[in-house]
């Protein structure tokens, strides 16, 4: 297995630091980024580039319509008449020392910060057939966001995506056909791979499913049930 | 030099942020939004084309800037990447509101890592105390050949490659001076603080 194919691409990693990587996709990159180093660094002077980038870029002359002087000088004196923060209030849940835990089944595991903020609003689990579970979150309406724990000893069933699959490890490990994936792992899957993920361990995974097309994806529902099991739980 | 030096440190967006942040400096600010407002208004219509929306967003970035702007800390990176970053995450909440996504997490949590490794300086809230005239004097005190290297870096906004070949010393070299003389700034403010 390529160790490349376990980190986010660098395009994955742009679009992640301009902001514009859906939700799902950019808090799995986020998630990664706390468990690895070396994507960290190389994201810190990826944003130091992209910023100077930024500065350098021409602007185009129109901008701004045609925002009077008097507007800028009453908007400024608007803005400054402001009162100023002393003191970053961070509300992080891995900051107090112990961070946010998942407890499902036999397992606790504490999340990444982001996922930990997400989780805190609370996550409900749905058993499904195999020794799978599956907690749908309600966090971006282009994709599908979940957390997916496999039981020790437990077998997806066999299948095939639609979009782009992305499968964020968290604790534990699972296998497919394609490799074995321990945390941190950041796995793309695209609708040419057919695989079938098994755990020994057991394993905790964030997982997005991202279905441009959703009314196809609704359809699909209805032609296929293993993918009304799988892919397409949707917001509620 | 001294007036030459407080003319360029004048012109730095790193000096004019620090100003706006230790004294309300409402000119610095003013520079500050000419700067980067158009910038950013292009910014909003490239991510939703409309106008009235990249206003909005112009206000909320210098609004937030204003209010931030003690919480700025040169030895954690550019004024630049502090804007730019900002910015961004303006952005992803616009463009999540426009999209009616579920509320629950902001850009602030998903950008939280890159800006806790960006202040992992425990000093940084002392540092955000500093007076602009404060920090001049212990600038003007540190050996030259640690001036240059500030100067290049936080004046004229070079690169620390481009820092290096300027002033023809190896990168090596310019990184531990550079790194000295922001220990050293470091440590008479926090004397005097």
């Amino acid at each position: 297995m390529n160790m490349t194919e376990k980190h986010p691409s660098k395009d994955y990693l742009r679009l992640h630091n301009e902001g514009l990587l859906s939700t799902g996709m950019t808090v799995a990159v986020s998630a990664h980024l706390e468990f690895c180093g070396q994507c960290r660094d190389e994201s810190r002077s990826m944003v130091d580039d992209l910023a100077r980038q930024w500065c350098a870029d021409d602007v185009p002359a129109s901008s701004m319509g045609d925002l009077a002087a008097g507007d800028v000088d009453s908007l400024l004196s608007q803005i400054t008449s402001q009162l100023q923060e002393t003191e970053e209030v961070v509300e992080r849940y891995d900051q107090s020392g112990s961070g946010y835990e998942l407890h499902m089944h036999e397992r606790s595991v504490k999340l990444p910060g982001v996922l930990g903020k997400i989780a805190s609003n609370g996550v409900v689990w749905r058993q499904l057939a195999g020794g799978i579970s599956t907690a749908p979150l309600s966090l971006d309406r282009e994709a599908q966001c979940d957390f997916m724990y496999m039981r020790p000893g437990s077998q997806v069933p066999n299948h095939k995506h639609q979009g782009t699959e992305i499968t964020l490890v968290l604790d534990g490990n699972f296998f497919d056909e394609m490799g074995q994936y321990s945390p941190g792992d950041f796995i793309l899957r695209d609708g040419s791979h057919i695989h079938t993920p098994q755990s020994d361990e057991g394993c905790l995974c964030y997982t997005v499913l991202d279905s441009p097309l959703r009314f196809t994806a609704g359809w699909s529902r209805l032609l296929n049930p293993l993918q009304s099991l799988m892919f397409n739980r949707g917001m509620r | 030099m001294a007036d030459e030096v407080e003319l360029e440190v004048e012109t730095a967006d790193e000096f004019l942020l620090t100003a706006v942040g230790n004294s309300q400096d409402r000119k610095a600010f003013s520079v500050l939004f000419q700067r980067y407002a158009k910038r950013i208004f292009a910014q909003g219509m490239k991510i939703t084309r409309n106008e009235q929306l990249s206003n909005d967003l112009v206000q909320e970035a210098m609004l937030m800037i204003w209010q931030k702007a003690p919480l700025y800390d040169l030895d954690k990176g550019t004024a630049q990447t502090w804007i730019f970053t900002l910015v961004r995450n303006r952005c992803f909440d616009m463009l999540r509101k426009l999209k009616r996504q579920p509320e629950g997490i902001s850009a602030d949590d998903v950008f939280a890592e890159t800006e806790q490794a960006m202040s992992i300086d425990p000093d940084a809230q002392q540092t955000a105390e500093i007076q602009v005239a404060e920090l001049q004097e212990h600038y003007e005190k540190l050996p030259s050949a640690q001036r240059e290297v500030i100067n290049a870096i936080y004046v004229q906004d070079l690169t620390h490659q481009e820092a290096a070949e300027k002033l023809n010393i190896p990168l090596g070299t310019l990184k531990s001076r550079l790194r000295l003389a922001l220990n050293k700034l470091r440590d008479s403010i926090q004397v005097e603080t």
